[in-house]
């Protein structure tokens, strides 16, 4: 499952390549993420996403690597995690840039998302969807975070 | 594997609430079980009690009275789709039931269970949308009607809340100048796309006075689209015949239709438009039957 999002945001492009670094900050934005913690600055982090469908719950513990990183404009990163209760795996791609427009930065991900395992048996459809609210959640808690501290 | 769990038998409503409110989320209530238990036994949820409603008293019955179905929450689709007074009152609701699933579900699912399960790809809900259902939910110490169109929620997520039990569905009879019509589209047992009409005729007999239509299965859950039904109210016959294309794409995108193996999202998107001209030409011909 392939997704692309984009968020323009009323703060410099520093201000917000900043607060992607600040991992406490950050994850309160992921719904569904706790307990993160920074393994290796810069590169590597854990995290446990948990989620919700109806009566269906899952929780990840997470690793998430940093594999590039270009300072100011890119950020490419890889996830992946197992909830063995119900036997299932979720593996995530992330790409993210940041350009400036004008007094906004425009800050642009493409997220690769992959649930394998029994969980795929609520459906492919219920789990995209899920995912595509997930990050437009983030996207505009990202948003109103920033904008509020401005 | 099914891993264990503890059964609780409650025999009222009030004590089902009760358990309900004491063990909250760590317990699920049990009737039919084709849904539920499938899910445990795939280990996607588990519930270390379930509550087996089946020994409530008064929940499976079919009754009539003042122009209204009272069909109890514990009635099988088996018991719905053999119903002598289902078939007198409500007979696009026993055309349905005779198509749930298969005959093994239809023996043991129950209407209840169903719509509480709130699985996509359900029929039920779609039709007692467009027949202006409401759904009575009790606890403890309170019973109150929650209209269909407040009932579904998302997938698997209704309007019933965690203490309360659903008991009854009330279905509106459908006046003698009426056309009620349900049709879907899909491979094998499961759905992919349902469409429900309901209107009634003006007196004069020759135009649409109301109309209800409501989509589902493509999507997360069932929803009626008032938007479509403003292209056909008040409309003869020719022009609401006319513009039930039109109707047929709004519901399309009112769908929230999702691309699965079973179609792509502009696939279902179009079949509800075909499935709509249809359910309405099936339930003019009903409605014209009847008149003859």
């Amino acid at each position: 499952m392939q997704f692309e999002k984009e968020v323009e945001i009323l703060a410099p492009r520093e201000k917000v390549w900043n607060f992607i670094w600040d991992v406490d900050r950050f994850i309160a934005c992921v719904p569904g993420c706790k307990e993160a913690k920074t393994i290796e600055a810069g590169k590597l982090y854990s995290a446990t996403m948990t989620e919700k469908v109806g009566p269906f719950r899952v929780e990840f513990p997470t690793t998430i690597e940093v594999l590039e990183r270009e300072e100011l404009a890119h950020i490419k990163a890889q996830a992946s995690g197992a909830d063995n209760k119900i036997g299932s795996r979720m593996k995530l791609s992330l790409d993210v840039k940041l350009r400036e427009q004008g007094e906004k930065t425009v800050l642009g991900f493409v997220a690769g998302v992959d649930i394998l395992g029994k969980l795929a048996a609520l459906g492919h459809g219920i789990i995209k969807r899920k995912a595509d609210q997930v990050l437009d959640e983030f996207a505009q808690a990202v948003k109103k975070r920033l904008e509020g501290d401005s | 594997m099914l891993r264990p769990f503890r059964l609780e038998e409650p025999e009222s409503v009030k004590e089902v609430s009760e358990l309900l409110g004491r063990f909250g989320e760590s317990a699920k209530v049990y009737a039919g079980g084709t849904e539920l238990l499938l899910a445990m036994k795939e280990g996607l949820v588990h519930y270390e009690r379930l509550i087996n409603v089946k020994n409530v008293k008064g929940l499976n019955e079919v009754a009539s009275d003042n122009g209204m179905v009272r069909i109890g929450a514990l009635c099988t689709h088996h018991q719905l789709e053999t119903s002598p007074l289902l078939q007198q009152k409500l007979a696009a609701l026993v055309r349905l039931e005779q198509n749930v699933a298969n005959v093994r579900v239809r023996q043991v699912g129950t209407l209840g269970g169903n719509l509480c399960f709130a699985e996509p790809h359900a029929d039920p809900g779609i039709l007692l949308l467009a027949l202006g259902a409401t759904m009575v939910a009790e606890k403890a110490s309170s019973k109150r009607e929650i209209p269909a169109e407040e009932f579904f929620v998302d997938a698997y997520e209704t309007g019933v809340e965690a203490d309360e039990v659903l008991t009854e569905i009330r279905v509106p009879v459908p006046a003698r100048n009426s056309g009620v019509a349900y049709l879907k589209f899909g491979y094998l047992e499961r759905p992919s796309v349902g469409v429900a009409v309901a209107f009634q005729v003006q007196e004069s007999g020759q135009s649409v006075h109301d109309i209800k239509i409501a989509v589902g299965c493509a999507g997360p859950a069932p929803k009626r689209v008032p938007e479509a039904e403003e292209h056909i109210k008040g409309k003869g016959f020719d022009e609401a015949t006319v513009n039930i294309s039109k109707a047929g794409e709004i519901a399309g995108r009112a769908a929230q239709a999702i691309s699965d193996l079973h179609g792509s999202q502009e696939y279902k998107e179009h079949i509800v438009g075909v499935l709509l001209k249809r359910a309405f030409q099936n339930a003019l011909g009903q409605y014209r039957a009847v008149q003859s």
